[in-house]
């Protein structure tokens, strides 16, 4: 039991986070008609519709696939983070840190200039082409901040900050050159899901799936490379496989979140720390947890978002920024102090 | 019995270890001696697969290492490093729970087996008590045995150790190096250690090899090893060596000493 609390605890807060998310907007609705108009689709539960129709009408076409785009986002997010923190043995690496998440950015908004989504194949080039730019920036930061086979956090953070630069340089000039819908693409670089209804949930959730599926095995390899990849060879660890692994399942998921959603800063950073400062570093949990962790802390960010500037909706990722960048110099003042990586 | 055959191993260029041979039999403690930089490391990492054989091969009871894949040749060999300051947030029981990867499913998921070794592990090495502990917060000493706790839960018959005795003071050396050679003798563990304390070594090792500048000078038991002139040369550092007066294990002296 014991064992299954802190898997338990993190799925009621995410839940409730939903029900509210779900709740919360223009017309608010009772979380207890939320909950009620959500189990009436469920086949084998009769509820009365006590209702108005418009209620369900905007919880089904519109808040319930908003919401739970930003929870697989924020989930691709949180375990991404987690996993491009054990996989560099460095507190500090984030999708967005490490530039990950800008050249995913860039590769997205070069298959938007190429195709500009407006139909279902439009939905799957963009996730390609943030993948294929996610994957280019990860082994170009990985191999530029190396040194004697370790990659210290100097290093790291200047070379993912350097060809994150460059990246959204990149972007900006890709955005000003091409007649890419200009207001759409800064909203969507900012974090403001651009693209509403089921359509993106559908395209996106496959790859989220299988990505948060293959990082939550992958617990025990980031485990073993906490020692060093020597001795996590010495170990019986395949690390050449391992690394590998790690890089494109972690580069796929955030490429999918930012296809989606855009590129969000600091989730990545802030849900594996919190979760492994309450629930210690075994990845086999912390990568679950982070899932579970991530999609909760975006639905919280995105219902600020929602609220701060009502009517309007500021980008989510300007939330998350402003929460993490205090959270993330706290980091760097506990790292002196006290063992918690 | 671990068996070095004709081993060679070189970065790029540069040849760092040339046709080394000889066996260790189960049971038996092998000291590799010699100054810095004579190739004691790399004989050690070259055996592990961690660094690339040029020529030459490493088997342990007839079976060639060189073709296995990391988790086959982690249930036949089993290392311990020198302590560093690496995944210091994890408990003792976690950090030893990790010498059966090469046992564990995909899922990285720990059985009764898994449980039952890290158990004698940490048993052995008399850090039961230390089981919750976070290791970053465990002295030198205790660190070092946390290596030696997870190396032994790999359930290996061949261990090899690099300078395990480094930073350590005199009271955990000699703690460590009894604790391998009760294990060694106990387990029948054929046991290849890297060690710069030439005293410790004529003490604990069943048989010495001297290596220089990536060449096996000398092989044979401590009192046939640790010899003035060999030494001398090795390190090029005058040495005297007299018998301990009870066991005749040979004590060295850099020169002078004796006359004052």
């Amino acid at each position: 039991m014991i064992r299954h609390r802190p898997y338990l605890l993190n799925t009621i807060l995410l839940l409730g986070a939903f029900i509210f998310s779900v709740a919360l907007g223009a017309v608010f609705i009772p979380p207890e008609t939320v909950i009620r108009i959500l189990a009436s689709r469920l086949a084998w539960l009769h509820v009365n519709p006590d209702w108005p129709a418009s209620f369900s009408a905007i919880i089904l076409a519109v808040r319930l696939p908003h919401t739970v785009l930003v929870v697989l986002t924020g989930a691709a997010l949180g375990s991404s983070g987690a996993a491009y923190q054990g996989l560099f043995r460095n507190p500090l690496a984030d999708p967005y840190l490490i530039g990950v998440a800008s050249g995913a950015g860039l590769g997205a908004v070069f298959s938007m200039a190429l195709n500009w989504p407006t139909n279902l194949l439009g939905f799957y080039l963009v996730p390609a082409g943030a993948f294929v730019g996610a994957i280019l920036t990860v082994v170009l930061v990985y191999n530029l901040a190396r040194v004697d086979g370790l990659v210290p956090l100097t290093t790291l953070i200047l070379a993912g900050v350097a060809i994150g630069a460059f990246a959204s340089a990149l972007t900006s000039f890709l955005m000003l050159r091409t007649e890419l819908q200009l207001h759409r693409a800064i909203s969507f670089l900012l974090g403001g899901s651009p693209i509403a209804g089921w359509e993106p949930v559908i395209a996106a959730l496959p790859y989220m799936l299988a990505g948060m599926g293959l990082l939550s095995v992958s617990g025990h390899m980031l485990n073993v490379l906490q020692f060093g990849e020597e001795e996590a060879r010495q170990m019986g660890l395949n690390v050449d496989r391992a690394k590998v692994f790690i890089i494109v399942v972690a580069s796929l998921t955030t490429a999918v979140a930012v296809a989606f959603s855009g590129v969000i800063g600091f989730v990545g950073l802030i849900v594996p720390h919190v979760i492994r400062i309450v629930w210690g570093p075994d990845y086999r949990r912390l990568i679950p947890l982070s899932i579970l962790a991530g999609g909760s802390a975006l639905l919280l960010a995105d219902m600020l978002a929602r609220i701060l500037m009502a009517p309007s909706t500021l980008p989510v990722g300007i939330v998350t920024a402003m929460a993490g960048a205090p959270f993330f110099l706290w980091i760097l003042r506990r790292a002196k102090r006290e063992v918690f990586w | 019995m671990l068996k070095i055959d004709s081993l060679t191993v070189a970065y790029s260029d540069k040849v760092v270890l040339r046709d080394i041979s000889f066996e260790v039999a189960s049971g038996e403690i092998l000291a590799l001696i010699g100054p810095n930089g004579a190739g004691k490391s790399t004989l050690i990492r070259a055996a592990t697969g961690v660094v690339p054989v040029k020529a030459g091969r490493v088997s342990v009871d007839g079976q060639d290492l060189t073709d296995l894949s990391p988790a086959q040749r982690a249930r036949i060999l089993a290392v311990v490093p020198q302590a560093r300051q690496l995944g210091g947030a994890f408990s003792v029981e976690q950090a030893v729970m990790m010498g059966r990867t090469p046992y564990l499913n995909w899922l990285g998921q720990e059985g009764e087996a898994d449980k039952a070794a890290v158990r004698l592990a940490l048993e052995q090495t008399c850090l039961e008590s230390f089981a919750d502990r976070q290791i970053a917060k465990l002295s030198g000493g205790e660190q070092q045995r946390v290596l030696l706790a997870r190396a032994l839960a790999q359930s290996t018959p061949v261990l090899l150790l690099d300078e395990p005795t480094n930073h350590l003071d005199l009271q955990h050396q000699t703690n460590l190096l009894s604790l391998v050679k009760n294990l060694a003798k106990k387990k029948q563990l054929a046991v290849l250690m890297a060690l710069h304390d030439l005293n410790l070594v004529s003490f604990f090792a069943d048989k010495v090899a001297l290596l220089v500048d990536g060449e096996l000078r000398y092989l044979g038991t401590p009192q046939e090893v640790i010899r003035a002139e060999y030494i001398s040369a090795a390190y090029r550092t005058p040495v005297e060596v007299v018998p301990h007066p009870v066991t005749g294990a040979p004590i060295i002296f850099p020169q002078g000493m004796l006359d004052q």
